[in-house]
């Protein structure tokens, strides 16, 4: 019975890596960049949720909406400064510009925060069923994550603007002799990454302690799952996501937890020498 | 008076060059049309034209206006609208959004429904098939579905590269029956053609291009009479 319980949290605690992914993937699949500073926006989101929290008293989840919106801001920024001027170069050029905005912010973050584990301190209580106890917090947060990935794809097949995302990422020529200014709707879709990244980061917050550093575990799942659900669709992130979730809440059982990771990353490894598109994925 | 004025015009990839001073114009509400061989620039003029290829000297007028270091959106915006060579659809996407997207120039927004009905009513096969995504269209069917999607951009000047390769004759015949219409609807058309019989007979007014220069211009029943011009540039006897 205990086993199951840890199964559900690590189902709960996938939806929030699925979002995560899908931030990563999204980026990927509009741009083909590899976002390196995945992992520090995720932590950035920790630390808005935790500074709305602590020093102005919000709720949570209230918090969460204010941190998503700066997520979306400071996409954009990063996108205008560090992105744009390398969009049409060779892939190493925005690994590179990327990876430069991964040092800038865990730099200054460690300059701001030091690196000593923070946590929110607001807790729900836990719902039990007979043996079995799920902490409310997850539960908000696979909630949380649904109605987040549920958005995103309203935006992307309802909305004109999102259907111009979609149409960048598949013909970014056509889009622009279309009409569609498409570095604008690259700097959105860098936006849209990092917002997800940051609610992903906030959620993580509400569950976890947290340190400028610890994005970047999240980061390498999201590159998992990436490989998982194909990259380039978001869909296919959260049912990455559900799986890594799911086989981080069933290895405990056999194992110490500290062969999570490497198990994780074996499997990264041979998604990619034998499912290189992907388990869920479809060829983009 | 010519709408869009293209005045001596280089342009390349990397040390390549590939249009010479190359002079074009197009006059409003005519049908112009661009002939030559394979490789000698036809492309390359239109995406210069539109800035999706970097003209390297020379200017390009649009109603007057110098448009050469436009970005392409914002020439699609003014009007200036490409239906290019392979199509370059948005093949993810259904055929009801791509022709959603041809609507994105602001100019277009006010006349979408007026624009949707017209181009289903050219081509009926779109509308049966609007769900449908464009990459799984035949090829017919992605040429129409790129040509409605340019009138779906309410253009002043719609350029159209490699109308009827691979098509059809009866396709063919309809896409240019389809540029009739266009052209009594007032829209100015630029066609580049491999189909060079059926180019000169439909166009008022004919370029004939060939390695990267525009070697004779004039009325297309000019053009059509001059043997000289067919077997020297055009490859035909
Ligand atoms: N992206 C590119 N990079 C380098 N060279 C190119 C590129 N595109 C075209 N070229 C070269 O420029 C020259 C003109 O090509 P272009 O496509 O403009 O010819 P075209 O007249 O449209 O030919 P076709 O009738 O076969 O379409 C060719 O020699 C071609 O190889
Ligand atoms: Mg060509």
């Amino acid at each position: 019975m205990e086993n199951l319980s840890f199964l559900i949290d690590g189902l709960l605690l996938g939806f929030v890596y699925g979002v995560a992914a899908m931030g990563l993937t999204l980026i990927w699949g509009v741009m083909n960049v590899i976002n390196l500073a995945h992992g520090p926006i995720i932590a950035l989101g920790s630390f808005g949720v935790y500074l709305l929290f602590s020093r102005l008293g919000m709720n949570p989840y209230l918090a969460l909406i204010f941190t998503g919106a700066a997520g979306l801001l400071l996409g954009i920024v990063i996108y205008w400064i560090a992105i744009n001027r390398v969009i049409e170069a060779p892939h190493l050029s925005s690994l590179l510009a990327t990876f430069s905005v991964n040092m800038v912010i865990i730099g200054l973050g460690t300059a701001a925060f030091s690196t000593t584990p923070r946590n929110i301190d607001y807790s729900l209580g836990s719902l039990t069923f007979n043996t079995i106890t799920i902490p409310i917090s997850r539960i908000i947060a696979a909630v949380a994550s649904i109605i987040f990935t549920a958005v995103l794809y309203l935006f992307l097949y309802r909305t004109t603007l999102g259907k111009y995302v979609r149409a960048v990422a598949n013909n970014r020529a056509a889009a622009e002799l279309m009409g569609i200014p498409s570095r604008r709707i690259l700097a959105l879709s860098f936006g849209l990454g990092s917002t997800l990244a940051a609610l992903a980061g906030g959620l993580i917050a509400t569950i976890f302690p947290f340190t400028i550093l610890s994005g970047g575990v999240y980061e390498l799942k999201s590159f998992v799952i990436g490989v998982l659900g194909g990259l380039g669709n978001p869909l296919g992130a959260l049912i990455g996501g559900l799986a890594l979730g799911l086989l981080e809440g069933i290895i405990p059982a056999f194992l110490p937890v500290t062969w999570v990771p490497v198990l994780e990353f074996a499997l990264f490894v041979l998604i990619l020498l034998f499912r290189p598109t992907g388990l869920f994925g479809v060829k983009k | 008076m010519a709408i869009l004025e293209v005045n001596e015009l280089d342009s390349g990839y990397g040390e390549v060059q590939v249009l010479w001073q190359t002079t074009l114009k197009l006059e409003e509400g005519q049908l112009t049309s661009l002939v030559g061989g394979n490789g000698v620039g036809k492309t390359t003029l239109l995406h210069t034209v539109m800035g999706l290829t970097r003209a390297w000297r020379g200017s390009i007028r649009f109603e007057g206006r110098e448009i050469i270091h436009l970005a392409p959106h914002i020439k699609a915006d003014m009007g200036l609208v490409l239906v290019p060579e392979g199509r370059q659809l948005f093949t993810d996407m259904s055929v009801a959004e791509n022709l959603e997207m041809g609507a994105s120039p602001r100019r277009a927004k006010p006349y979408y429904e007026r624009n949707l009905k017209r181009v289903y009513e050219m081509f009926p096969r779109l509308y049966e098939r609007r769900e449908q995504r464009a990459g799984t269209l035949s090829g017919g069917e992605q040429q129409m579905l790129a040509v409605g999607r340019g009138i779906m951009a309410e253009p002043k000047i719609l350029m159209i590269d490699e109308l009827s390769l691979g098509l059809a004759p009866v396709l063919m015949l309809q896409l240019f029956e389809t540029l009739r219409q266009l052209k009594t609807l007032g829209i100015t058309l630029l066609l580049v053609e491999q189909n060079v019989q059926m180019a000169l007979a439909i166009s008022d007014y004919t370029y004939v291009i060939s390695e990267g220069r525009i070697k004779l211009q004039g009325p297309s029943w000019e053009v059509a009479k001059n043997p000289h011009v067919q077997t020297a540039y055009l490859g035909l006897s």
